[in-house]
């Protein structure tokens, strides 16, 4: 077993990160002009260089920062990660199956809540079962 | 788990930055290690003890008694 492990550092991974969050942010800023909310476009632009912005600029000396935006990620802070992606996950389920009974109780379909279960579930259960079979 | 890298990477006079570098992890992850916050990885514990000369078993105590006692 080799225990050769990668640099921690990647300097690339900021410049990367922040770019693909002002990327984000230019498609809000497209999707709300051509749904004519312009302005909403621009404000959702404008959060999303502030963040970009921050994680360029402030992660000198604060390894959250750095975990934010994946330019020093040990094996530590990917256990940090994914336990974060996992209870974010755990929120998001929560959320959503509570939403989709709200709107059953308000008659409604529940659409597009029961959508996004449906995809959350599928995507738990065909997970457990591909990463099983990696060991 | 208690552990005895605090020890052994003083003895040598390095810092927690130094030993990390050396070992590409974060100096956080080593201040993890050495005040039990952390459990390295199989291939890290082995890479520690390579790194110090020692065995694995010799540095991390399973049992929660103090390593080397």
């Amino acid at each position: 077993m080799s225990t050769e492990r990668r640099p921690v550092s990647n300097p690339r991974a900021k410049w990367i990160v922040s770019a693909l969050i002002v990327v984000i942010g230019i498609g809000y800023l497209v999707a709300a002009s051509v749904g004519g909310k312009v302005q909403l476009g621009l404000e959702m632009l404008g959060i999303a260089i502030v963040i970009a912005l921050v994680l360029l600029l402030f992660g000198g000396r604060s390894e959250t920062i750095r975990g934010w935006r994946g330019d020093e990620r040990d094996e530590r802070f990917a256990l940090i990660d994914l336990r974060a992606t996992a209870f974010t996950g755990f929120v998001m389920a929560v959320v959503i199956i509570g939403a989709y009974i709200y709107e059953l109780a308000r008659g409604r379909s529940g659409e597009p809540y029961l959508w996004l279960g449906t995809i959350a579930g599928v995507t738990y259960i065909v997970s457990i079962a591909v990463l099983r079979l990696r060991g | 788990m208690r552990n005895t890298v605090r020890e052994l990477r003083s003895a040598r006079g390095l810092s927690q930055g130094q030993l990390g570098e050396a070992l590409h992890v974060s100096r956080q992850t080593i201040n993890a290690i050495e005040t039990e916050r952390y459990t390295p990885s199989l291939p890290l514990a082995l890479e520690l003890a390579r790194f110090f000369g020692t065995t694995v078993e010799e540095m991390f105590d399973v049992d929660g008694a103090k390593a080397g006692e």
